[in-house]
């Protein structure tokens, strides 16, 4: 029994690494340049696409694959803010809401059309091996998976608090007005800002493609649990995407292995109905940045 | 002068005996190819297979595979006892959409002189066009396996084993793996999942299977881990997931990464058809299904599978297979009934006794309708993955490859 509860626990704090890299980048989005990125799923998906023709045409494994898909997902992101947000950001919530998810879907219909809605796996030598600690099995594509997005969340938090483009990039989320009035170029803010967000949505991608298969709709999986875990955290705050993430990902395989595998997800809403009667601002809402 | 005139008369005249005699013999040319294409009009049989939605991808392989079928009869001579009459088969796409079904089928038998229908491979699409073809009284042949297809039918003919065969055969294979099989069920919460789920539960204690767990989850899954855990603590030794190919690929992947040792039997439709070996690649292997037919059950079997191989480049897979049979099925019957009638073909059908040739390529190798339209003689055959091919392990006198070992 004690066994079956840990086991649970681990493969929750495993997905849950998967599920902070995407919140963490709908929140950072949010608490920067304030609007909610609903396409952030379709990212985790081109993500995907892009490691999985990188091993299948030129054999390169995923985790190297990783640097290749952050890079073209960053510069992406640069131009989506450039060219797509930039012009609605002052336009109100409607806009905004219209344009990512009109990006969402144009997304998803785009790889239908380029790449069909077969299923698409990559066979890793890693991909089904498993890491025995005493009765607890740790699949090893998992355990990497977790290590790279927990060493990505803390190098993200360095650059936000040791850099001064971070600095800036904080100063800019909490008063644009003032940040502008201290000589920051908002517009450069944010490119960054966004061009990070979605470098992590790059990096979940390459990252699940040694164990997660690759089709259009595969980022609607992930987006519903990173939404949940933007809120649970705190909307903007980072460390508390990180952290609620973590949480949810528990409360999801305890919910399933103890409730039923069809409500899992009753114990991750139950969980966010529960703060936002205690606690509406979420569960760090608050705290510092 | 006059001999130029008497040699120009004889030449006219020979001229004319010539015309004469060979208007005569161009004529008799004419009527005799007439007589010849008159004896041997094609007879035309109708195809509906889902070319375009859903199904879309495996309704594409039933139509080649007819295609096929109708090649090989008319190599053969076609139909002799109508002069040798070729067949000629007329697909329509009934576009995964029963509403499309219905119109198509009733428009295939209105627009054309058809003798007899096969088609759909979706059991929910060939219900709406044997109701159609019942009141035109239309023979039809299907391979789908819904029992609801051979209750108060007159006209529809199924060759192949039952729904309820199947369940019964996939909980006999998992004595395959244990004497004391301890089966999981895990079932996305659908109409699908939900159906096929009970109707193996229904049937498991008469067959001696202890059902351990039986647990519904969320299609869509992101991670499989905590549901796998789950079955490991149920003690389980045969998994049967009812699942579409996302969630399966990711159930199969938690269980080689979690070291869980359990046989896995995925049931038959999609599980048995190349492309499910293409998009789940190695750790496919050894997984366990079943099927109405498989190209490995005879050496005919082989032969039109290595034919369709040549010229598809993947295996003939159960449905296409099975269709082709259906093909040879329709020969003999227009064969004995030398009629294009579809009521003589009809009568031809229900008296239809084969065991050998092309028509009898099937498990229990015999066809023979009872009066409910269903083959006494069909049964399901266990099939298991191996080396990217499907091989048939069950039952033993069916067996063309020893169970892999997982």
């Amino acid at each position: 029994m004690l066994t079956t509860i840990a086991q649970a626990v681990v493969n929750g704090l495993l997905i849950g690494g998967i599920y902070a890299l995407v919140s963490i980048g709908v929140t950072l989005i949010f608490g920067v340049v304030k609007i909610v990125n609903f396409a952030q799923g379709e990212f985790v998906m081109i993500g995907m696409y892009i490691s999985f023709f990188l091993a299948t045409s030129f054999g390169i494994d995923p985790l190297i694959a990783l640097v290749i898909s952050m890079l073209a997902l960053f510069f992406i992101g640069v131009l989506l803010q450039h060219f797509l947000i930039r012009r609605v950001l002052a336009l109100g919530d409607m806009p905004q809401i219209f344009l990512t998810f009109a990006l969402s879907l144009l997304l998803v219909n785009i790889a239908l059309l380029l790449f069909t809605a077969n299923y698409r796996t990559v066979q890793t030598a890693y991909s089904e091996t498993a890491i025995h600690v005493g009765a607890i099995n740790v699949p090893l594509a998992k355990l990497i998976a977790f290590a790279v997005a927990m060493l990505l969340s803390g190098l993200l938090w360095m650059f936000l608090h040791g850099t001064d483009l971070g600095k800036a990039m904080r100063a800019a989320s909490q008063n644009r007005d003032v940040a502008m009035l201290m000589g920051i170029n908002p517009d450069r803010v944010y490119c960054v800002a966004v061009g990070v967000a979605l470098a992590l949505a790059g990096a979940a991608g390459s990252l699940l493609m040694p164990f997660y298969p690759a089709y259009p709709l595969v980022g609607q999986n992930f987006v519903l649990m990173a939404f949940v875990a933007v809120v649970l955290g705190t909307l903007g705050n980072i460390t508390g995407a990180l952290i609620a993430s973590l949480m949810m990902g528990v409360a999801e395989s305890l919910g399933i292995q103890f409730v039923g595998a069809d409500s899992g997800l009753i114990v991750v809403f139950g969980m966010l109905l529960l703060t936002l009667a205690l606690r509406p601002n979420g569960l760090f809402g608050g705290w510092s940045r | 002068m006059a001999t130029t005139w008497n040699s120009t008369l004889a030449k006219r005249r020979n001229r004319r005996d010539f015309l004469k005699k060979s208007t005569g013999a161009v004529a008799l040319a004419a009527f005799g190819i007439a007589r010849k294409a008159f004896a041997a009009e094609p007879v035309n049989i109708g195809g509906l297979y889902p070319v375009t939605g859903s199904f879309a991808q495996i309704g594409q392989g039933c139509v080649n595979a007819a295609k096929l079928a109708v090649q090989m009869v008319n190599e053969a001579g076609g139909i002799k006892s109508l002069g040798g009459a070729p067949l000629n088969l007329i697909v329509s796409d009934v576009q995964s959409d029963t509403t499309v079904t219905r119109t198509e089928t009733d428009r295939l038998i209105n627009a054309y002189k058809l003798s007899a229908i096969h088609g759909c491979f979706a059991s929910a699409l060939t219900l709406i066009a044997s109701e159609v073809a019942e009141r035109a009284k239309m023979p039809l042949l299907t391979g789908s396996s819904s029992d609801q297809l051979n209750k108060n039918r007159r006209y529809t003919f199924t060759p192949f084993s039952r729904a309820s065969q199947f369940a019964e055969a996939q909980l006999q294979m998992s004595r395959l793996v244990s004497d004391s099989p301890k089966v999981a069920v895990i079932f996305e919460n659908t109409a699908f999942g939900t159906s096929t789920s009970n109707g193996l539960r229904e049937q498991a204690s008469g067959q001696g299977v202890e059902v351990v767990m039986f647990e519904p989850y969320s299609a869509g899954l992101t991670d499989a881990s905590p549901l796998i855990n789950k079955v490991r603590a149920s003690g389980a030794n045969m998994l049967f997931p009812v699942s579409y190919l996302n969630d399966l690929i990711l159930i199969i992947r938690a269980i080689k990464q979690n070291g869980l040792e359990i046989a896995i039997n995925g049931g038959s439709g999609g599980f048995v058809i190349p492309d499910f070996y293409k998009n789940v690649g190695s750790v496919g292997e050894g997984l366990l299904g079943v099927a109405h037919w498989n190209h490995d059950v005879n050496a005919d079997a082989l032969k039109v599978n290595e034919n369709y191989k040549k010229q598809y480049g993947e295996f003939l897979f159960e449905y296409a297979g099975g269709l082709v049979a259906q093909t040879f099925m329709i020969a003999d019957a227009l064969e004995r009934a030398a009629s294009t009638d579809p009521q003589k073909v009809r009568d031809a059908l229900s008296t239809l006794d084969v065991s050998s040739g092309y028509a009898a390529m099937g498990p229990g190798g015999k066809v023979k309708f009872g009066p409910n339209g269903k083959n006494i003689y069909a049964h399901p055959v266990g099939v298991q993955w191996q080396h990217g091919d499907l091989a048939t392990v069950f039952p033993k006198e069916d067996a063309r490859a020893p169970l892999l070992k997982t």
